[in-house]
């Protein structure tokens, strides 16, 4: 499966670039959670110097590949482009991208020696790679246990065709050369699991856990996991799936998901069940584009009603018709459904995308009504020396807020164990 | 469909239907191309400049090389080009051809000789020929007559003086334009000769002698001959501000007419030019860059300007801007101050960014709500915000004893 989205020309780059109005006290610098010095990568693209601009992306951010492609910039620094105010945004992700597309990771690094003691980081996520490049870059030994394979949902999940594997393996090795002092793939359910003499904890797992969907039926043969299919895609494998499926989401893995089940099929019919409309979809713009232009097809206002099968096996699923009503906590227009308005999509496969839920581990620490973990201002979680981020504690969230978190309890920990600010 | 303005001139008793012409360069150095020049509108031409036999010219390619901020290249363009390569005969020959199809046109030839034998061998031959003006260049390195390599001809006060005299002697009724040069001490100084030499006229200017670009991995200069380069005649909108000031300078002190050339990219910098005192302007680098049909904005523009401002000619535009020029010393002294448009500003902060590190730390900036607010205690009213200022939200207020003036500058 190859990338859709093309890197930008020389050309396209520099007129993008010269938009940019170099904002003093830049919105899009603050809008981005990583706050990459977005108007400073920009001149450098302008002025010709690749390198610096990647150095100065590099400096704020560790996933700087993953977050050129996959960055909802939308909903970050572009929502904040002073430029939308003369004509439109600029496209500061595709700038991004242009920068490390023509450049590779900096090997010029400056590190001081690595002798303030271990850290165990548990999950080998963008959260806990951020966290342990922190605490690298101030001398510390970070650990990170990881059980599958370093990069988290990015390199697991996210489809080869907006992120290609070879470009996220080559950040996550270059990542592990430098800033992890040791990967250990044991698996760690609980505090007491980690053995070994570290000085403070990070906890970002993640949300491993995939809802299910609560209608009879779920049980049929043909029935999937959304994020299995995608891991098993990503690992270069074939999803098996059938020739009619049905997505039942809203958000951004269930656009994703049929996009990989229709590009690694043209011939298929795939489409999305949503029990809202277009607007209310919760996914981002450009994968929802991407997704209509493979062919992905979309049911709005369609209720999941009941699984249907012949001999153990789904042929279909019925579903109630809905109309929206008032917005409901999300902020969104509850569907509602209509009487009598039952109908039959016949499928061969049904692939549910409805969310992730925590897991069980870490009973020690405290954690909300949903399962994720509880934390303070400085990223600690309610047993001291344990600090946790990512989606484990935010629940499902994009790459570059994990980033963020992993940031952020890098030098609360610093903090804990060096005092001062 | 729509009645056109009548643009029409009168210059040095020739008639120009506008005041654009296109200026002896490339676009009037082959007969078809010239022929495409008028055709599709422009008033007339000046053919690129000749000499006499036995002078053989050798052009070197690549001559073209141009500089500009990002993708947008040609903001100055060079070019190490020389003379036309074509012989006397040859743009004689193009004369009457031209004059022919386009009696209604101008048709003038530009030259440059050595020794007053040439020179004025020229004037006759191209007067005979029916040209309509001659106009000769004293702005090339080539018409040292010999005396200093290098050196161009209207960098010597005498010999523009004494060159000029012997062309318009040769010229007789047929009206003489002096191609000046803006590399010069005193520019007045040159045009006072190119009066007491006779000319009809003065063309303001030329090209700006210029090095553009160094290849900073190869050290090869722009434009690269093989590794090598020489200096280039820079044009196009980079030297807008230099012809405007040439031309104001020689209008404000001498009583000859002026063509206008070097720099002007649209109508709106013909108009600057005519307001500054030229009677017509010229054009090389905008054709050169875009075509020929850039005539229809160059003449509906200025159609449109002029019934907008009520005028009735464009020669209504000569000199308007020149009782406003005056030596720095002299202008009054309003208290001004930065005065910014809430509505209009965008929150970009450049106005703040300027003023800190380049002006009098007097505009503060909100970071909550992004809006730069003028210190008037600490504003001296240098209008540095103004320029960078990406959506016209600042504007200069200047006080005198109560009265109010405004600095808004147009783009």
């Amino acid at each position: 499966m190859e990338e859709i989205e093309k890197t930008l020309t020389k050309e396209q780059a520099l007129i993008e670039a010269e938009r940019c109005l170099y904002c003093y006290d830049a919105p899009c610098e603050k809008a981005c959670p990583a706050h990459v010095p977005i108007p400073e990568f920009i001149q450098s693209i302008r002025s010709g110097d690749l390198k610096g601009g990647r150095e100065i992306i590099e400096e704020a951010h560790p996933l700087i590949e993953s977050c050129g492609r996959i960055c909802p910039e939308e909903s970050f620094c572009q929502s904040a482009c002073t430029r939308a105010q003369i004509d439109s945004p600029i496209k500061i992700r595709e700038l991004h991208r242009y920068i490390t597309d023509h450049t590779d990771p900096a090997e010029n690094l400056e590190l001081p020696p690595a002798n303030k003691g271990k850290i165990a980081i548990i999950g080998g996520g963008p959260a806990g790679l951020a966290c342990a490049r922190e605490l690298r870059r101030m001398g510390y030994e970070p650990v990170v246990f990881e059980k599958k394979q370093l990069g988290g949902v990015p390199a697991q999940e996210i489809s080869p065709t907006r992120f290609p594997r070879e470009i996220e393996q080559k950040e996550v090795k270059f990542l592990h050369q430098y800033f992890i002092t040791d990967v250990k793939d044991g698996k760690v359910k609980s505090l007491s699991d980690i053995k070994g003499d570290y000085k403070a904890i990070f906890i970002a797992t993640g949300l491993i856990n995939e809802l299910d969907l609560d209608i009879p039926g779920v049980s049929l043969s043909g029935v999937h996991h959304a994020r299995e299919i995608l891991r098993k895609v990503k690992a270069g494998n074939n999803s098996g799936l059938g020739k009619r499926i049905g997505v039942i989401g809203g958000g951004n893995v269930a656009v994703e998901v049929a996009s990989v089940l229709m590009l690694e099929d043209p011939k298929r019919d795939v489409e999305v069940i949503y029990r809202r409309g277009l607007k209310e979809l919760k996914a981002f713009k450009k994968e929802i584009e991407e997704a209509i232009d493979v062919g992905v097809t979309f049911q709005f206002l369609a209720i999941p009603k009941e699984i249907k099968g012949e001999n153990g096996k789904v042929s279909g699923i019925v579903v109630t018709r809905a109309h929206l009503g008032e917005p409901d906590e999300s902020g969104r227009r509850h569907p509602e459904p209509i009487p009598n308005s039952d109908f039959f999509i016949p499928l061969s496969d049904v692939v549910i995308a409805i969310g992730q839920k925590a897991s069980d581990f870490f009973p020690e620490v405290e954690k909300n009504r949903k399962g994720l973990i509880k934390v303070n201002d400085d990223m600690m979680t309610s047993v001291k020396g344990v600090f946790a981020g990512g989606d484990i504690v935010r629940g499902a969230s994009t790459v570059v807020e994990s980033v963020a978190d992993g940031k952020k309890a890098a030098k609360a920990i610093v903090k804990f164990l060096e005092g001062g600010e | 469909m729509y009645k056109k303005k009548d643009l029409s001139i009168d210059f040095l008793g020739i008639h120009l239907d506008s005041p654009f012409v296109l200026s002896a360069a490339p676009p009037t150095d082959e007969l078809e191309i010239a022929y495409n020049g008028l055709k599709a509108g422009w008033a007339g031409v000046i053919l690129k400049t000749t000499s006499v036999e036995g002078n053989p010219v050798e052009l070197k390619y690549p001559m073209m090389s141009s500089f500009g901020p990002m993708h947008k290249k040609v903001v100055g363009l060079g070019n190490i080009d020389l003379i036309s390569a074509y012989h006397i005969d040859e743009v004689e020959r193009r004369v009457k051809a031209l004059k022919e199809t386009f009696p209604n046109k101008m048709i003038a030839a530009s030259i440059m000789g050595a020794t007053k034998e040439q020179w004025q061998t020229l004037v006759w031959r191209l007067k005979k020929a029916g040209a309509d003006l001659i106009e000769c260049s004293f702005s090339c390195p080539q018409g040292s007559m010999g005396e200093e390599p290098g050196k161009m001809l209207a960098q010597s006060v005498e010999a523009t003086e004494k060159v000029t005299r012997w062309v318009k002697e040769a010229a007789g009724d047929t009206p003489v334009l002096i191609k000046i040069t803006p590399q010069v001490t005193d520019i007045v100084e040159v045009a006072k000769a190119v009066k007491r030499g006779g000319a009809d006229g003065i063309t303001a200017s030329n090209t700006v002698p210029s090095l553009l670009g160094i290849d900073i991995k190869t050290f090869e200069p722009y434009p690269n001959v093989f590794g090598k380069g020489a200096y280039s005649g820079l044009s196009g909108p980079a030297i807008k501000p230099l012809t405007l000031r040439t031309i104001a300078e020689i209008a404000k002190n001498v009583d000859i007419v002026i063509s206008g050339n070097g720099g002007a990219f649209n109508w709106r910098d013909a108009v600057e030019f005519m307001a500054v005192g030229a009677s017509n302007v010229q054009f090389c680098t905008l054709p050169m860059h875009y075509g020929f049909r850039t005539i229809r904005d160059l003449k509906d523009g200025l159609a449109h300007y002029l019934m907008d401002m009520g005028f009735n000619s464009p020669m209504d535009i000569v000199g308007k801007a020149l009782p406003n020029i005056e030596p720095q010393e002299e202008l009054p002294a309003p208290i001004t101050k930065a005065e910014i448009n809430e509505d209009k500003c965008i929150g970009c902060g450049l106005c703040y960014a300027a003023c800190s590190d380049g002006g009098h730390l007097a505009i503060e900036w909100d970071s909550n709500k992004r809006r730069p607010h003028v210190n008037e205690d600490k504003c001296v009213g240098c209008a540095m915000c103004m320029q960078v200022c990406p959506v016209d939200a600042i504007r200069m207020k200047e006080k005198i004893d109560g009265q109010l003036h405004y600095f808004v500058e147009e783009r």
